[in-house]
C-alpha cells in the first residue's frame, strides 16, 4: 500500500536548523513577561522554548514536532497545587504537635517531597515524550513513576554516601529504566551506556576535586595536637579561643590551609564543569538506542568550553550595562527616600524600583545563560549525532496515548522541572 | 472560506504521514472548494481534509505542517513549496503564514496573565487579611491552645538566652508580687470576657515589652515592670496584649502566613530572581497586616482600661517612654505603627469618670520586686 518515497540512507546525521536570533527574542520577551507576571508566564515560555528546539531539530530530513500547549501545563500545575496544598497543610499541623509525630514529621516531609520530586520528574518526562511527534507518530513512556522514584532516591542516598563515586552507576541505572520504558511508536528504546565507562571518564575530574579536600583533612590530622586540644576544650573558661591557640599554635595555619584548599577545589570545579557536561552528554547520547537504531555522539569538549566562554563574555558586558543602569535607579531611590518624613507610598515605590533592578539583573544573567550555554549544548549535541540503520524508521507503527500534564505540574510546583 | 486568488496554484507536492505508520509518502495535494485532497503516484486518494478542520502545527520556518484538529490519529501533511503553502493559507482560516493569528493570541495571553497577576496581588493585600479575619473565629479554641503549647516551648527557648529554665519566670519566691499581678489580670480578664483563661507571668528579659501567645499565655518582661511608674502603665500594656488574645491575632497571623505562602511561593514567584520578590512581598505584607492588628489591639486595650475604670492613656504614656525616639529603618518594614500615631489614637479615648487604681502602694511595690527572688 505505502509508497517508499525516500530510500532511507544507512546512516544519517541530525541537523539543527534554529536561528539564534529568533531564540534570543523568544527568551528576552519571555524574561520581561516573567518579571511582570511574577512567573505566571513560565508555562508559555517553556512551551515556546520546546516548540523552537523541537521544530528545529531535524532527523533524517524530518523535523520533530512539539504539540503540547501552555494551557495544558497551567492546568497540570493547578492540579498539582490542589494536591500539594492539603499535604503541606497536614505537615504544618503535624509540626505543631509536640509529641513524636511533630518530631518525625519534618524528616518524613523531606523524604516524601524527595520521592514526589523524582515521581514528578518521571511523569513530566512522559508528558514531554507523548507531546513529541515525529513522522506522524508520537513517542510514549510506560513504566511506573513510583518504582522509578524509589530507585532514584535509593541511588541518590548511595551516591551521597560514596561521595559521588556511585553517580555514574546511578545515571546509567536510572537511564536504563527510563529508556527501557520509552517507545517511538512501537519501536522500543533502550540504553546501552555502561556506568563503569562514565566512571572511568569522570574519575580524573573527581580526583582533581577531591585531592585538595583530602589534603586539607590530612594536614589537619597531622598538625593538630588532639590531646592538647581536648584538654583546652574541657577546661571551662570564657576564653576558649585563646586556650585553643595556646595548646595548638599550628591550628591557625591548618585552618588557613584548609580554606585555601576548599577554594582551590571550588575553582577547579568551575573550571572543569564544561568538561564534565561534555563527558556526560557524549556518554548519554551515545548510549541511546531505538530498536536497531544506534546513536553515536562526537561532541567536542572544546566547543562546549566555547559556549561557556561566550556566556562569560556576554555576562561581563551585561554587568557593565547593569553598572551604568544602576545610576539612574539609585538616583530615583534617593529622591524617593531622601526627604525628612518619607511616606509609606514613597518607600514602597523605592523598594519596588530596587527589587525590579535586582530581578532584571538576575533574570538577565539567567537569560544570557539559556541563550548561550543552553542553546549551544542543544545545538552541539544534535549536530554531534550520527544515527545508524535508519531503515527501521520506515516501518514503525503508531502506539501510545497522550498523557496528562500533572507530572509537569508537580515538577513545577516542587521546583524540579527541566526543559 | 476566503476568496481565492486565481494566480495561486491549486495543486502541489507535499509529504504525507498517515499517522498509523512512520512511512513517508510523497503526495499530490489538490485544493478543492471546501477541502484538500491527497493522492499518491498511482492516483489513489489517501486522505480528504476539510479546510475548517485543519490545524497548523509546530514546524521549522520553511515548512507548513498540517494536521486534523482533535484527531487522535496524528496524520501529518508537510508542504515545503512556499507558493503552494501560501495557496493553502488563503483557503484555510486557521492557517496563517504571516503569524498574525499567533501574535493576536499571544497578546491575549500577555493581557490575561498580567491581569491575573494584578488580581492575585490585590487578593494578597485585601483578600488575605479579610479571609483570615473570617476564618480565625471558626478555629476551635482547643486547636489554638494546642498551637499555643508548641509556640510556648519555642518562644521560651528563644527568649531564655541564659537557659535559666524554671528560673526564667519571676515571682517563684515572691508570693506578694505574683498576687499583685494576679489581681491586675483578674480585673482586666473579668471585663474582657474571653472564651479562654489567661495565663500571665513576668519573665526575666531586659526589654520593656510584653507578648501574647496563642491560647492566652501572656509574658510581661521584667524591663517593662522596671520602666513603669504606676500600675496603670503595666495594666495598659497587658490590656493591649489581651486585645491580641481577644482578636486571636496569633491565629490570624498564622492563617495570613499560610495564605501568603500559597500566593507568593506557590502561585507567584516561580522564576529566576523570584525568591527575592517572594521574600520582599511576604515581609512587606505581613508588616502591614501586623500594623493593623497593633492599632486594633491599642484600641481594644484602651477601651478595656476605660471599662475597668483604669486610665486608658497609661498605655500611651508607656509607649511614649518605650519608643521615645523615632524608630530607624523603613516604615513599610515596621510591624508596629509609628509611636506618635499610636499615642495620638489612644489619647482620643478619655477615661470614664474617676479612675480606680489597680494596686495599692504595698502591692505596687511587691510587683516591682517580683523578679528580685
Amino acid at each position: 500500500m505505502t509508497v517508499e518515497a525516500s530510500e532511507t540512507a544507512g546512516t544519517a546525521g541530525v541537523r539543527f536548523l534554529g536561528a539564534r536570533k529568533a531564540y534570543w527574542w523568544l527568551l528576552v520577551r519571555g524574561a520581561v513577561l516573567l518579571m511582570f507576571t511574577l512567573g505566571i508566564y513560565r508555562f508559555w515560555l517553556t512551551t515556546d522554548v520546546r516548540r523552537f528546539l523541537w521544530a528545529n531539530t531535524e532527523i533524517d530530513g524530518e523535523s520533530l514536532e512539539y504539540n503540547g500547549t501552555a494551557v495544558e501545563l497551567l492546568i497540570g500545575f493547578l492540579a498539582a497545587a490542589a494536591i500539594l496544598i492539603p499535604v503541606y497543610a497536614g505537615f504544618f499541623l503535624a509540626a505543631l504537635d509536640i509529641g513524636t509525630l511533630g518530631e518525625v514529621s519534618g524528616m518524613v516531609g523531606v523524604a516524601l517531597l524527595g520521592l514526589a520530586g523524582q515521581y514528578a520528574i518521571y511523569r513530566a518526562r512522559r508528558y514531554r515524550l507523548t507531546r513529541t511527534v515525529f513522522r506522524g507518530l508520537r513517542f510514549h513512556q510506560t513504566g511506573s513513576a513510583g518504582v522509578y522514584a524509589v530507585q532514584a532516591i535509593l541511588w541518590w542516598a548511595l551516591t551521597a554516601v560514596s561521595i559521588g563515586l556511585a553517580y555514574p552507576f546511578q545515571v546509567a541505572s536510572l537511564e536504563r529504566y527510563k529508556m527501557r520504558h520509552t517507545f517511538y511508536g512501537d519501536l522500543p528504546g533502550r540504553f546501552a551506556g555502561a556506568g563503569w565507562r562514565l566512571f572511568l571518564r569522570g574519575l580524573p575530574l573527581w580526583l582533581l576535586l577531591i585531592a585538595p579536600l583530602a589534603l586539607a583533612i590530612g594536614a589537619f590530622f597531622a598538625m593538630v595536637d588532639w590531646v592538647a586540644l581536648a584538654n583546652a576544650l574541657s577546661v571551662e573558661s570564657d576564653d576558649v579561643m585563646a586556650r585553643i591557640e595556646q595548646s595548638n599554635p599550628e591550628l591557625i595555619g591548618a585552618f588557613g590551609f584548609a580554606i585555601l584548599m576548599v577554594i582551590t577545589s571550588i575553582a577547579l570545579a568551575l573550571l572543569l564543569f564544561p568538561a564534565y557536561r561534555a563527558i556526560m552528554l557524549r556518554w548519554w547520547l551515545s548510549g541511546l538506542r531505538f530498536g536497531g537504531i544506534e546513536l553515536v555522539s562526537r561532541l567536542r569538549t572544546r566547543r562546549v568550553y566555547g559556549a561557556y566562554l561566550r556566556f562569560l563574555g556576554l555576562a561581563l558586558l551585561f554587568s557593565v550595562v547593569l553598572a551604568f543602569g544602576s545610576i539612574p535607579v539609585l538616583f530615583v531611590v534617593g529622591v524617593l527616600t531622601g526627604g525628612q518624613d518619607t511616606s509609606i507610598a514613597a518607600e514602597a515605590g523605592a523598594a519596588l524600583v530596587l527589587l525590579g533592578g535586582y530581578v532584571t539583573a538576575v533574570l538577565g544573567y539567567s537569560t544570557l545563560y539559556r541563550a548561550t550555554v543552553g542553546y549551544a549544548l542543544w545545538q552541539l549535541s544534535m549536530e554531534s549525532l550520527q544515527l545508524s540503520d535508519l531503515t527501521a524508521l520506515d516501518h514503525v507503527t503508531a502506539q501510545g496515548q497522550p498523557s496528562s500534564a500533572l507530572g509537569e505540574g508537580l515538577a513545577d510546583a516542587l521546583r524540579v522541572s527541566g526543559y | 472560506m476566503t476568496t481565492t486568488d486565481l494566480s495561486t496554484p491549486t495543486s502541489g507536492p507535499a509529504v504525507f504521514f498517515d499517522g498509523r505508520t512512520s512511512a513517508r509518502q510523497d503526495v499530490r495535494v489538490t485544493l478543492g472548494p471546501s477541502g484538500l485532497q491527497m493522492t499518491d503516484d498511482a492516483g489513489r486518494i489517501l486522505a480528504d481534509w476539510h479546510y475548517d478542520e485543519i490545524d497548523e502545527l509546530n514546524a521549522p520556518a520553511n515548512v507548513l505542517r498540517l494536521g486534523r484538529r482533535h484527531d487522535p490519529v496524528l496524520a501529518r501533511l508537510e508542504v515545503f513549496d512556499a507558493p503552494f503553502a501560501h495557496a493553502i493559507d488563503l483557503r484555510a482560516e486557521s492557517v496563517d503564514r504571516t503569524g498574525a493569528i499567533h501574535r493576536r493570541q499571544r497578546l491575549h495571553v500577555v493581557g490575561w496573565t498580567i491581569l491575573a497577576t494584578l488580581a492575585l496581588v490585590a487578593v494578597s493585600y485585601w483578600g488575605i487579611p479579610t479571609i483570615a479575619d473570617r476564618l480565625a473565629p471558626a478555629i476551635p479554641l482547643t486547636v489554638e491552645r494546642r498551637m499555643g503549647e508548641a509556640v510556648n516551648m519555642q518562644v521560651r527557648s528563644q527568649l531564655d538566652t541564659r537557659n535559666a529554665g524554671a528560673g526564667f519566670d519571676c515571682g517563684v519566691n515572691e508570693q506578694p508580687g505574683r498576687a499583685a499581678l494576679e489581681k491586675m489580670i483578674k480585673r482586666l480578664e473579668g471585663a474582657a470576657g474571653l472564651g479562654l483563661p489567661l495565663r500571665a507571668s513576668v519573665v526575666r528579659r531586659p526589654e520593656a515589652n510584653a507578648i501574647a501567645l496563642p491560647g492566652g499565655q501572656i509574658y510581661v518582661f521584667q524591663g517593662l515592670i522596671e520602666k513603669a511608674d504606676n500600675p496603670d502603665e503595666v495594666a495598659g500594656v497587658i490590656a493591649h496584649e489581651i486585645g491580641h488574645v481577644a482578636h486571636r491575632d496569633n491565629t490570624k497571623g498564622m492563617l495570613q502566613g499560610a495564605g501568603l505562602s500559597f500566593l507568593f511561593g506557590m502561585l507567584l514567584g516561580d522564576f529566576v530572581g523570584g525568591g527575592a520578590v517572594v521574600y520582599a512581598a511576604k515581609t512587606v505584607l505581613q508588616s502591614s497586616y501586623s500594623r493593623e492588628a497593633e492599632t486594633a489591639a491599642d484600641r481594644y486595650g484602651a477601651e478595656l482600661m476605660r471599662k475597668v475604670h483604669g486610665d486608658p492613656r497609661a498605655l500611651a504614656t508607656m509607649l511614649d517612654k518605650i519608643g521615645g525616639a523615632t524608630e530607624p529603618g523603613m516604615k513599610i518594614l515596621l510591624d508596629h505603627p509609628e509611636t506618635k500615631a499610636r499615642v495620638v489614637a489612644i489619647n482620643r479615648i478619655a477615661p470614664d469618670g474617676p479612675t480606680i487604681p489597680f494596686l495599692d502602694a504595698p502591692e505596687w511595690a511587691a510587683l516591682k520586686r517580683i523578679c528580685a527572688g
